[in-house]
C-alpha cells in the first residue's frame, strides 16, 4: 500500500494517528510496532513471514552481537547475520536475472521462476546490515528494549523504499519540546502533504510524457522528443522519490520521530560527484560507511586501489537499483565519471566562474543521459535512446507530438525545472525580515500546498496513481 | 527546520481535517473489516476476491465527494487545454467538440484472418451461414490523428483484414462503406463521451446486417420492419457519462445526451433467462431503471447497457436461428436483430475460457443456421496483447 493510496491516506493513516497518539507513552513503541507490521502485511502480505523471521533474527543476532565479549565470536555472528539478510535478497531479486544471463551465455533454456519480491527488501537488507555492523563496530547505542530495534528495521515509514536512517538516528522525541507543543507532528504533516503533491502533480503528470515517449518506436524519435523525453524523466525521478522520501520523513515526523534528509536540490550539483551527496544521501552515505571506506575508500596507498574500491561500490550501487544490464552499466558510467572528475581534480581546480558554470552543464548533462540507461529496458534501447538525442531520422529537431506534450504539460515541465531549485526556500528566507512579507508568504505559500494536495487527491481519483519507481528496488 | 510554523500548523491542521472528514465520511468500519479479511488470510491461498488491489479500487470508486473531486480535476485540466491527458493513463483523447476517440495501433491481422479462415471452412462443412460486420470506430480516417502527432492504424488494419477475408471469399458488411453511401457522418453515429454506438445508430445497423443476411445467407428477412417510421424515438439531453467521459469528468467534456429507440408494432417473445424461459414484449430488452436522471451520473450504470444481450424466441416470425458472435455493441444490436428472425442467442467471446467453452460444439448442438461475428474494428489486434481484455474475442473454438 502506497502513501499516496486513498485507503491509506483516509483509513490506515487516521487509525494509526490516532491510536498512536493516545496510547500511554510505555506502550507507544510497541503500538507502532503492530502498526508497522500490518503496513507490511497490507503491502507483502505473502511475505510477511519471512519479515518477520528476518527481524527476529537480526534482532536476535544483533543483540547476541552485543552481549559477547569474545571478539572472534562477535565476528562470526556478524557474517551470519549479514548472510542471513543477504540470501533473501540474492535469491528473490537476483536469480532470474542469472539465470536469464547463464541463458544467454550457455544457449540453455532453463525457466525464470517469475519471483515477486518482498516489499522493501532491498532496503530492509541494507537496514538490518548497518544494524548488525554499528551493533559490531559499538557505535549503536541499544536501547533496553529490544522492540527499539524491531521498530526501527521495520518502522512503516521507511520500510518501502527508506530513508536509510541509521539505528542511532530513531530517537523519539518525546520529551523534547518541538514534540510537546506540536512542532514536530506540524513539520511532518505539511511535509507530507509537500511529497504527496509532488509525486502526484509533478512526477505523475511527468510520467506520461516519460512513458509515451519511451513507448514510441524510435524511427518516430527527433531530436527534440528525444531531449523531451530524457529530461522529462530526470525531473519525473527526482520528484517522485524525493516526494516519497518527503512523505516518509513526513510520516516519521508525525510519529514523533526524527528522519534524515533524503535529497537537497541534487540538479543544483556543481559536478558528478558531488551530485550523490545530495541525491540519495542515505544510499550514498551507507556505501560509503558500509563498503567503501572498510575497503580502504581514498585513503589506501596505492591510487590503483582507490580506483578499484570506487569501481566496486558503483558496481554494487548499480545492482542493488535492478537486476538488470542497464543499471549495472549506469553504475559503472557513474564509475567512470567520478573517476574522471577525481583524475583530474575538476570542477575544484577550475578557477573562473566561468568554467565552473559549463562543468555544472555538462555534469547535468552526463546525469540525464546516465537516466535514459536507467530508464531503458535493455542496453540496446538505452544506447538507441541516447544516439537520438544527437541523430534522428531526416535530422528534424521537432515533431507535431512534441510540440502538443510541450504545450499541454509544458507548465508542469517549468514548474517542475523551478521548484527541483532552493527557490521557495529563498523566497521563505527573504520574506524573513519583514512580518507582513513573512504572513503574505507564509499564506500564500500554505494556500498553495493545501491546494496542491486536494488537486493531487482528486488526480488520484481520476487514475494518476502510478507506483513510486524506487518501490521495485 | 522549525521555520514558517504558522504556515505548518495551518496546513497539520488542514491536513488532520481532510483525513479526518475523509475517514468518517468513508466508512470506515466497514473497511476496517475488510483490511482485516484480508490481513487473516493464509498468505500462501490469497483470494483474488479479497485482494488489497480490490479493496483499494471499491474504496477509491465509493470514496466522499468522488464526483465533485473528479469534477474540480476535469476543470483545472479544462482550464489548462490538457485535452490529451487521458491518453496515457486510459488511451484516448478529447478531441474538438469534446468527442473523444482513441488510437489503435498497428497490426499484422495474421492470427484474425487465420481464425476467421478456418471458422468459416467449419461452418461451411456444417452448412451453416456466416457473415462477418464490422462495426466501425470513432473514426473512419486515420490521418484525423495527423493533427496529434500519433500514428494510428485503425482504419488501414480493418481495410487489410477486410480484404483478406473477402478474397477467401467469407461474406462481409463494412458498415464504413454503408456510411459512405450513406454520408453519414461517424460524429452522428457515436456518444461524444463513450466509445460504443448510439441505439439508432445501432437500429440503421440492423438494416444493413438483415439485409446481408438475405442476401449472403438465404434469410428472407422483411427489412422494411426497420424503417424508422417504425419506431418511437425519446431523447434524454446532458443526461449520462459514458465510460471514458466518467474518467475525464462531467466538467471536461459535458454530459451527453441518449436516445431510447423502441418499436411501435406489437412483440412477442419467449426470453431464454437464468430462471428459466419468460414471455414479454420488446420492453424486457430495455432496463428502464437506467434512465434517471436523478443518479449521479459518475455512479450510475452506463446507459449503453440500458439495452440488455439476452437469448429469446420471437413469436412473430417463424424463420432463421442465429447465433451472434458480438462485442458490447451488439447490446443494442441484438434486440433489434431479434424483430426480423426466429431465434437469436448472442455470446461475448472475451467471457469464455476456452478451455471450458467449445463455441464449435456449442454452434452444432444448438442448430443455428447462420452465424454473424459482428466486431467493432478495433477487435482486430487485440490478440496481440496477452493482457487485452478483448485477447480472445478472435478465438473461435
Amino acid at each position: 500500500m502506497d502513501f499516496t493510496n486513498l485507503l491509506f491516506l483516509f483509513i490506515f493513516l487516521p487509525i494509526a494517528l490516532v491510536i498512536y497518539h493516545i496510547a500511554d507513552i510505555k506502550v507507544k513503541e510497541i503500538i507502532l510496532l503492530a502498526i508497522s507490521l500490518l503496513f507490511y502485511a497490507l503491502g507483502s502480505l505473502k511475505y510477511l513471514l519471512l519479515f518477520v523471521t528476518l527481524i527476529v533474527l537480526s534482532v536476535g543476532i544483533g543483540r547476541g552481537i552485543n552481549l559477547i565479549k569474545r571478539q572472534y565470536l562477535k565476528r562470526v555472528l556478524l557474517v551470519a547475520g549479514i548472510i542471513a539478510n543477504l540470501v533473501p535478497l540474492l535469491y528473490y531479486k537476483y536469480t532470474d536475472f542469472s539465470i536469464e544471463t547463464w541463458n544467454q551465455l550457455s544457449g540453455q533454456k532453463i525457466s525464470l521462476h517469475n519471483l515477486a519480491l518482498p516489499l522493501g527488501i532491498s532496503f530492509f537488507t541494507f537496514k538490518a546490515v548497518s544494524y548488525l555492523v554499528d551493533i559490531y563496530r559499538n557505535t549503536a547505542v541499544l536501547a533496553k528494549n529490544p522492540l527499539h530495534d524491531a521498530l526501527y528495521l521495520s518502522f512503516f515509514t521507511q520500510v518501502q523504499s527508506g530513508p536509510l536512517s541509521r539505528y542511532n538516528e530513531l530517537n523519539f522525541c518525546m520529551n523534547s519540546e518541538i514534540y510537546n507543543r506540536g512542532k514536530l507532528f506540524s513539520e511532518g504533516a505539511s511535509r507530507f502533504m509537500i511529497g504527496f503533491s509532488k509525486k502526484i502533480l509533478l512526477a505523475n503528470m511527468l510520467a506520461m510524457v516519460v512513458d509515451e515517449i519511451y513507448a514510441t518506436p524510435f524511427e518516430n524519435f527527433t531530436v527534440g522528443f528525444a531531449w523531451l523525453g530524457s529530461i522529462c524523466y530526470s525531473l519525473q525521478l527526482f520528484f517522485d522519490f524525493s516526494g516519497y522520501s518527503d512523505m516518509a520523513i513526513g510520516l516519521t515526523e508525525m510519529f514523533g520521530y526524527r528522519c534524515k534528509e533524503n535529497f537537497i536540490y541534487p540538479y543544483t550539483t556543481e559536478s558528478v560527484s558531488k551530485f550523490w551527496r545530495k541525491w540519495h544521501i542515505s544510499l550514498s552515505e551507507w556505501f560509503r560507511d558500509y563498503i567503501y571506506i572498510p575497503m580502504g575508500g581514498s585513503r589506501s596507498k596505492h591510487a590503483w586501489k582507490v580506483y578499484f574500491n570506487l569501481l566496486i561500490v558503483w558496481l554494487l550501487t548499480g545492482i542493488w537499483h535492478g537486476a538488470n544490464w542497464t543499471f549495472v552499466v549506469w553504475g559503472l558510467g557513474y564509475f567512470v565519471l567520478i573517476s574522471f572528475e577525481k583524475l583530474v581534480g575538476w570542477p575544484e581546480r577550475f578557477n573562473s566562474k566561468f568554467t565552473k558554470i559549463l562543468w555544472r552543464i555538462v555534469s547535468l548533462f552526463f546525469i540525464n543521459v546516465q537516466w535514459i540507461l536507467f530508464r531503458s529496458k535493455d542496453l540496446i534501447s538505452g544506447f538507441r535512446f541516447i544516439k537520438r538525442l544527437f541523430i534522428c531520422n531526416y535530422n528534424e529537431i521537432t515533431n507535431t507530438r512534441m510540440l502538443l506534450l510541450m504545450r499541454q504539460y509544458g507548465l508542469f515541465i517549468i514548474l517542475a525545472i523551478v521548484l527541483s531549485t532552493p527557490v521557495v526556500p529563498y523566497i521563505l528566507k527573504k520574506g524573513e525580515k519583514n512580518i507582513i512579507t513573512k504572513t503574505t508568504i507564509e499564506v500564500v505559500v500554505g494556500v498553495i500546498v493545501a491546494f496542491a494536495f486536494i488537486w493531487s487527491i482528486s488526480l488520484v481519483l481520476s487514475g494518476l496513481n502510478n507506483p513510486f519507481a524506487y518501490a521495485n528496488f | 527546520m522549525m521555520e514558517n510554523m504558522y504556515m505548518k500548523k495551518g496546513l497539520a491542521i488542514f491536513l488532520c481535517l481532510i483525513i479526518g472528514i475523509g475517514f468518517i465520511k468513508n466508512g470506515a468500519l466497514s473497511q476496517m473489516q475488510k483490511i482485516c479479511d484480508y490481513v487473516k488470510q493464509d498468505p500462501k491461498k490469497l483470494d483474488d476476491a479479497i485482494s488489497m488491489t480490490t479493496i483499494q479500487s471499491d474504496f477509491s470508486n465509493n470514496l466522499f465527494a468522488r464526483s465533485q473531486l473528479i469534477d474540480f480535476n476535469g476543470q483545472l485540466l479544462d482550464g489548462l487545454q490538457m485535452n490529451d491527458f487521458y491518453y496515457h493513463s486510459s488511451g484516448f483523447i478529447v478531441t474538438e467538440g469534446d468527442y473523444i476517440m482513441t488510437p489503435h495501433k498497428y497490426t499484422s491481422t495474421d492470427y484474425e484472418v487465420e481464425q476467421i479462415a478456418n471458422f468459416y471452412d467449419f461452418l461451411s462443412e456444417n452448412k451453416i451461414g456466416l457473415l462477418y460486420v464490422n462495426a466501425p470506430s470513432k473514426y473512419t480516417d486515420d490521418s484525423v490523428w495527423d493533427k496529434y502527432g500519433i500514428k494510428a492504424y485503425g482504419n488501414k488494419n480493418t481495410d487489410y483484414f477486410l480484404n483478406r477475408i473477402e478474397q477467401l471469399g467469407i461474406p462481409t458488411i463494412d458498415l464504413r462503406k454503408n456510411m459512405e453511401e450513406e454520408k453519414i457522418d461517424v460524429h452522428d453515429l457515436f456518444y461524444r463521451t463513450d466509445h460504443h454506438w448510439t441505439v439508432p445508430a445501432g437500429l440503421w445497423a440492423t438494416q444493413i446486417i438483415a439485409n446481408g443476411l438475405n442476401e449472403y445467407c438465404g434469410h428472407s428477412i422483411d427489412v422494411s420492419i426497420y424503417d424508422k417510421d417504425n419506431y418511437e424515438f425519446i431523447t434524454w439531453k446532458n443526461c449520462w457519462l459514458g465510460e471514458q467521459g466518467k474518467k475525464a469528468s462531467a466538467a471536461l467534456v459535458g454530459l451527453d445526451d441518449y436516445t431510447k429507440v423502441t418499436p411501435k408494432f406489437e412483440t412477442s417473445y419467449i426470453f431464454k433467462t437464468a430462471n428459466g424461459n419468460v414471455e414479454g414484449d420488446f420492453s424486457k430488452f430495455i432496463n428502464e431503471d437506467v434512465y434517471n436522471t436523478e443518479n449521479d451520473v459518475y455512479m450510475n450504470t452506463s446507459w449503453h447497457y440500458s439495452y440488455q444481450r439476452i437469448n429469446c424466441v420471437n413469436q412473430n416470425v417463424e424463420h432463421g436461428k442465429i447465433l451472434l458472435l458480438c462485442d458490447s455493441y451488439g447490446h443494442v444490436t441484438e434486440p433489434f436483430l431479434s424483430l426480423g428472425v426466429h431465434e437469436v442467442d448472442s455470446l461475448i467471446l472475451r467471457n469464455y475460457d476456452t478451455s471450458k467453452f467449445d463455441l464449435r460444439d456449442y454452434i452444432i448442438k444448438n442448430k443455428y443456421d447462420t452465424v454473424i461475428v459482428c466486431y467493432a474494428q478495433f477487435m482486430i489486434g487485440a490478440h496481440d496483447n496477452v493482457s487485452n481484455a478483448n485477447y480472445r474475442m478472435f478465438t473461435f473454438r
